[in-house]
């Protein structure tokens, strides 16, 4: 059975979802997954991959993975792939695997592609899709050759399991290029903010919301949704919101069931990240606004009369 | 310190992008040079001005008409061009672009390379990681900031879990967020001084890299463009914001279930 390595991606002590899903697909396409789990403290997250589908999985776990360089990873995927006899390895959609991914492809002379949402086995080698052009095409992508790594975009495929023990083999850390010193890490992550990732819904603010009291107020939504709270580019250069929150083509992408855009031009940057959600909603007092020919739910209004009533609702539903 | 920026010419994403029997129409769109392309310049041009930097070399791999974007780049502050311009380089996958930059990197020696994120005809990410791994050269991707005067330089860039302030000792390659900088546009001066700088023209032979790159060696393969999905026609509600706020909510409780 041919073996696919896949990149864990842990968060806050836990697996992401884009990594469990990828577990399951492995199983789906009739391949024998192994896992490579590399990090600080993330040992006990094997059994989780385990349960997920790994049948076997590559542990580093040392404080100089805490906040790795791509390089490291690179390293370990490698070590890791050739022990496994992996002739395929897959990375979830992070900041690290977009360096990460492309120099391992570089190292094996491999083919690669990133933003993959489908795959299917042809011929001797692969067939993928994946959106190009800020999401106005898709690509169907042939990946062939001995060697193939590619990046998957998160919902790609669904996940499903439970943790089990796993078959462990430990693998030291690799060694930090020396040009290279990790001097601050400013975690920007709002606390008890839904990941973005993994949120049924999220509401999204765009500079519409004009200050920062307009940002709180528009939170209020998000939290009385219980959704994930997102912005625009604006947004985070205007130093409002942290840019883990940004969604869009160098932001997060995200797929969600309900997507609100509020005070959110829809500029295509902004869309290529936000365009697979199953239903978008949009506030924004702009007729004209772009948003408005995606969205499913188009409301032409004023985001500060709107969103009350909505509110209002919201706390009625409740009591 | 010497910079080298490679540059990508591609089809104008703003406009309306139209597929036809499985690859995008190129009638009635415009030639650009790509945005964090642009970026990455501006940050090349930005150290050249600080004096930190004493020559801005662009390089494209690309077609005779891709020499236009490298005149841009001249324009908007580059010293200087190389253009592969090969037809053997057609059909290149990222790697074989990567294997034909990292030739050049072995010739012009650069202490820093500046590319884009991603080209924004592939939205791919992957020629400059590629050209890092292949020079022996550490890559930091998606930089939102860069201060010093070398050898080491002191980067920003977005991480996993939040912002990363990272020393980096040269040579390395940075690829550019686009919250790096605003590019400037090219002005009359720079375009007439421009258009007297230099530019050379080679071939993959001239880099020693025959044989590397170009559709026969590349193992990443576009079979067929598609038009996206369409998405179903919404509704659009005007009116008292009270009243349709009202409307709307309704709705989706209803038939979004917004409440889970
Ligand atoms: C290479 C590149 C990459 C980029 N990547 C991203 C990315 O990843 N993510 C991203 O978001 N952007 C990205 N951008 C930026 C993008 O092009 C837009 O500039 C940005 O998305 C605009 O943000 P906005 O919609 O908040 O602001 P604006 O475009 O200023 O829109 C604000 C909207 O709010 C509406 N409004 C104002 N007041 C109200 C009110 N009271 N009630 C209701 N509506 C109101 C206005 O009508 C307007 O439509 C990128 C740009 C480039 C060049
Ligand atoms: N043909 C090319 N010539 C020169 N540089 C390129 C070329 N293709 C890609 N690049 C560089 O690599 C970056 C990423 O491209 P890509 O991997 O296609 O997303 C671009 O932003 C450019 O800096």
């Amino acid at each position: 059975m041919a073996v696919v390595l896949i990149v864990a991606e842990i968060k806050n002590g836990e697996v992401r979802k884009p990594t469990l899903e990828l577990l399951a697909q492995a199983g789906r396409l009739g391949l024998e997954a192994h896992a490579l789990l590399a990090g600080a403290g993330v040992s006990t997250l094997a059994d989780t991959l385990a349960g997920h589908g790994a049948a076997k999985v590559y542990v580093s776990d040392d404080p100089s993975l805490k906040t790795p360089f791509p390089g490291q990873i690179t390293q370990l995927a490698d070590t890791a792939a050739g022990k496994s006899s992996a002739t395929m390895v897959w990375f979830s959609p992070s900041e690290v695997s977009r360096a990460a991914a492309p120099a391992l492809a570089a190292r094996k002379g491999g083919s690669y592609a990133s933003g993959l949402n489908s795959l299917q086995a042809d011929g001797a080698g692969w067939t993928g899709t994946r959106q190009a052009m800020a999401t106005k095409v898709v690509q169907k992508i042939k990946l062939s050759g001995p060697f193939q790594v590619m990046v998957f975009s998160s919902g790609a495929f669904e996940a499903g399991g439970a943790p089990k023990a796993a078959q462990t083999e430990t693998l030291p850390p690799p060694p930090v290029n020396p040009q290279l010193s990790l001097k601050e890490v400013a975690v920007e992550e709002q606390k008890g903010e839904v990941d973005l990732g993994e949120a049924r819904v999220i509401v999204t603010v765009g500079r519409g919301a004009k200050d920062p009291d307009g940002v709180a107020f528009v939170k209020k939504l998000a939290d009385a949704l219980g959704a994930g709270y997102g912005s625009t580019r604006a947004v985070v250069d205007s130093g409002w919101r942290p840019h883990s929150s940004q969604v869009g083509q160098t932001g997060r992408s995200v797929a969600p069931e309900i997507y609100l855009a509020v005070g959110v031009s829809g500029a295509i940057q902004h869309l290529a990240g936000m365009s697979g959600s199953k239903k978008i909603v949009a506030v924004n007092k702009d007729p004209e606004a772009p948003i408005f020919s995606v969205a499913d739910y188009g409301v032409v209004g004023d985001l500060f009369k709107v969103l009350p009533v909505w509110l209002e609702e919201l706390g009625r539903l409740k009591k | 310190m010497k910079i080298l920026v490679p540059v990508k010419q591609v089809m104008d994403v703003e406009l309306n992008v139209r597929v036809a029997a499985g690859k995008v129409v190129e009638d009635g769109m415009t030639l650009v040079l790509s945005k964090w392309d642009e970026n990455a310049l501006e940050a090349a041009v930005q150290l050249k001005e600080a004096g930190t930097a004493s020559e801005v070399v662009v390089v494209t791999v690309g077609p005779e008409s891709a020499g236009e974007t490298l005149r841009k780049a001249m324009a908007m502050g580059a010293d200087r061009a190389v253009h592969v311009l090969d037809p053997a380089a057609d059909g290149s996958d990222s790697l074989g672009v990567a294997r034909v930059l990292a030739a050049l990197g072995a010739k012009e020696k650069p202490d820093l390379i500046l590319a884009g994120l991603q080209a924004q005809d592939t939205d791919m990410g992957g020629v400059g990681p590629m050209t890092a791994e292949l020079m022996g050269i550490p890559c930091l991707s998606n930089v939102t900031k860069i201060e010093g005067t070398g050898p080491t330089l002191t980067i920003h860039r977005r991480g996993d879990q939040g912002r990363e302030v990272i020393a980096v000792t040269l040579p390395a390659l940075i690829t550019a967020n686009d919250s790096l900088n605003q590019p400037r546009l090219a002005s009359l001066k720079g375009i007439m001084m421009a258009k007297k700088k230099p530019m050379d023209t080679l071939t993959l032979e001239n880099l020693g890299a025959a044989g590397v790159a170009g559709a026969a060696h590349a193992l990443t393969q576009i079979a067929e463009f598609q038009p996206p999905a369409a998405r179903a026609a919404g509704r659009k509600f005007t009116g008292e914001p009270e009243v349709i706020a009202k409307e709307v909510f309704d709705l989706l409780v209803k038939e979004a279930k917004l409440v889970g």
